[in-house]
């Protein structure tokens, strides 16, 4: 009875495409909303991503990445005393500003290196050395920089031209690649010392102490030894990590203005897919009660209606993952929007997916519950 | 299936249905009794409202009645469970409806094969049968159509087919000749009588249309709820007095 329950779904072909768009918008808005919404949070921790450190130490009240508490130089000398770790090196990052050669002025995220271990640097040099950094004045800029920073050049930024960071020459040295940050600036890498030289006097200058667990010890095991010792705060890159996505979560109104599109995701699928297949079953009550009176069982006649549903709530979310799909390798090309679909989002809407199935099926079987065979008689 | 001792397709006793509650209550059926023989095409006829629908679809299990007994081929309906009376509606039953009831999107060998599949047979084999079946009743080489593209008559052959593919010995036909001409009306009679001459079947037709009285069997008139009258029809004469 199952092919004839698919030839009945299939063979109206009006309602058939409405429930299937239905299914397929529904998870087409759920996924590509999700998908952008965990690439902003991905771009929030852009720093961790492109420093990678396994212990990052903090002001006591920094919470996250992109939050900056100054240090004292000498924290630096108190973390590598610590026991289980095997070394610690300063990171300057803050945003600067750079003159272009247009003469107008964009921000930048400026990162400076431990010179003598380059500890955060770039993982991806596309373009000249990042051991240069240590020649004077000079910088590794990001792909985005060159973007950024072009304007009013004949061609694109490269290596050896140079620009202003804060009145004072760069010279670029080295292309990298980074991930993207929250703020869509570029980052620009130079030497802790260098740094130091760029950016604007004040009475402390150290933004994060990177380190690194001693032999033996386990990263959050040097972490609480250095909160311990110290009374700073260390995170693992992984707590880090997660921190600086539950800041966003909770001090921000961007979850709820994806919740509330993800929601009207989910909306539609149960308004449009639920109310069109429990039209289709209502314009199939004769034919159902024909087949009960012909001895069709309740179960059977729910199976075939289960069938029915989840035939097109599978191939509407087929369907919708591969629009998603599609928008994301566009995307991805581009760089912008933030989009990253991690196998949670497509199993979270399969799971949303399936409750709109069932739920509509659910209300279609509560009909042929209630369906009197005896109504065949009934003209 | 229990021994059905006295030769009665359907022996109905005392069977009562009442519609609604309180003020609003409509007694369909007032204490019925009734029978249908095996070998026969037995009629039920009478004005509209007199409970003949209501005492088809309680003889086919499609509706519980509130008191007295309906034995099919000696089994008591009264006595089953619903998913029992089912059941027995599959394995037992044949049904031809006013309205065809064919499904639309199904081809016509699709339709006839549904009882089949129904009964837990392959889909080869239900709808092998429903060619033969098709050939049968002159749709041999149609069975790919979709109802929409026959005619009346050939969805009401379609509808024939689809009653006798399973072989049940009891076909219930409620109205069958009220959509179609006299002569497709004519064609489907005489299907329906070869049926019901065939050993061990019955079955009883509803109907309002006195062009096809002649028929039956036997004719059983309704009115207000009860049998007023039982006719023997000889020759192929219809009763003149019955009301059309």
């Amino acid at each position: 009875m199952y092919h004839i329950a698919l030839k009945m779904l299939l063979g109206n072909r009006s309602k058939y495409i409405v429930l299937v768009s239905g299914i397929t918008f529904s998870t087409l808005l759920m996924t590509q909303q999700c998908a952008i919404f965990c690439g902003l949070m991905l771009w929030t921790t852009g720093s961790i991503q492109n420093m990678r450190s396994k212990i990052w130490v903090t002001d006591p009240k920094v919470e996250q990445v992109n939050e900056v508490r100054q240090l004292r130089d000498t924290d630096v000398g108190r973390v590598r005393s610590v026991e289980g770790t095997a070394w610690a090196v300063p990171l300057f990052w803050g945003l600067q500003q750079a003159k272009l050669a247009d003469g107008t002025f964009k921000q930048i995220q400026l990162v400076g290196l431990e010179s003598a271990t380059l500890v955060g640097r770039p993982y991806d040099v596309v373009a000249g050395r990042i051991e240069d950094v240590r020649l004077p004045n000079a910088v590794v800029i990001d792909e985005l920089a060159i973007i950024r920073l072009s304007a009013g050049r004949a061609k694109p930024i490269g290596l050896g031209d140079t620009f202003e960071i804060n009145d004072r020459e760069a010279r670029v040295v080295g292309i990298c690649r980074t991930a993207k940050s929250f703020f869509g600036m570029p980052y620009i890498f130079t030497t802790y010392d260098q740094a130091l030289q760029f950016a604007p006097k004040t009475r402390k200058m150290l933004s994060f102490i990177l380190a690194e667990p001693a032999e033996g010890w386990t990263a959050e095991a040097t972490a609480r030894s250095i909160e311990r010792a110290t009374g700073l705060r260390a995170y693992t890159e992984n707590d880090f990590f997660w921190a600086t996505i539950r800041w966003y979560f909770r001090n921000t109104g961007i979850p709820m203005s994806f919740g509330i599109t993800i929601l009207l995701g989910f909306a539609v699928g149960v308004a449009v897919s639920g109310q069109t297949f429990y039209t289709f079953v209502l314009e199939n009550l004769k034919h159902l009660g024909a087949l009960k009176a012909m001895g069709a069982s309740d179960g059977l006649l729910a199976r075939m209606l289960i069938l029915q549903a989840l035939t097109v709530g599978f191939i509407g979310y087929g369907l919708g993952i591969g629009l998603t799909s599609l928008f994301g390798s566009l995307v991805l090309k581009k760089g912008e929007p933030p989009f990253m679909l991690p196998y949670q989002v497509p199993l979270g809407a399969l799971a949303v997916v399936l409750f709109i199935c069932i739920f509509a099926a659910l209300l279609g079987i509560r009909q042929i519950r209630k369906l009197e065979p005896a109504i065949v008689f009934r003209g | 299936m229990a021994e059905n001792k006295n030769n009665y397709a359907v022996h109905v006793r005392g069977v009562s249905k009442t519609f609604g509650a309180g003020t609003t209550a409509v007694t369909a059926l007032k204490s019925v009794n009734f029978d249908a023989r095996e070998g026969e095409l037995l009629m039920i006829v009478g004005p509209s409202g007199c409970g003949k629908t209501t005492l088809l679809s309680t003889i086919a299990g499609t509706l519980q009645f509130d008191a007295g007994e309906i034995d099919v081929f000696g089994s008591a309906l009264q006595k089953m469970s619903k998913s029992q009376t089912t059941a027995f509606r599959r394995q037992n039953i044949g049904f031809i409806f006013q309205e065809f009831h064919l499904i639309p999107t199904l081809s016509a060998v699709e339709n006839v094969s549904v009882p089949m599949l129904i009964n837990g047979a392959s889909r080869a084999a239900a709808e092998k049968k429903a060619h033969a079946l098709l050939a049968q009743v002159g749709l041999e080489g149609r069975g790919h159509e979709l109802p929409t593209s026959l005619s009346g008559g050939q969805q009401q052959r379609v509808a024939i087919a689809r009653a006798l593919v399973h072989e049940p010995r009891l076909i219930i036909c409620d109205e069958p000749t009220s959509a179609l001409d006299k002569e497709n009306g004519a064609r489907t009679m005489e299907l329906l009588q070869q049926v019901a001459r065939a050993p061990g079947r019955c079955v009883v037709v509803v109907t309002h249309d006195n062009r096809i009285f002649k028929y039956a069997d036997r004719m059983t008139e309704m009115e207000d709820g009860r049998i007023a009258r039982v006719h023997e029809i000889k020759d192929g004469q219809s009763p003149e007095f019955i009301p059309n």
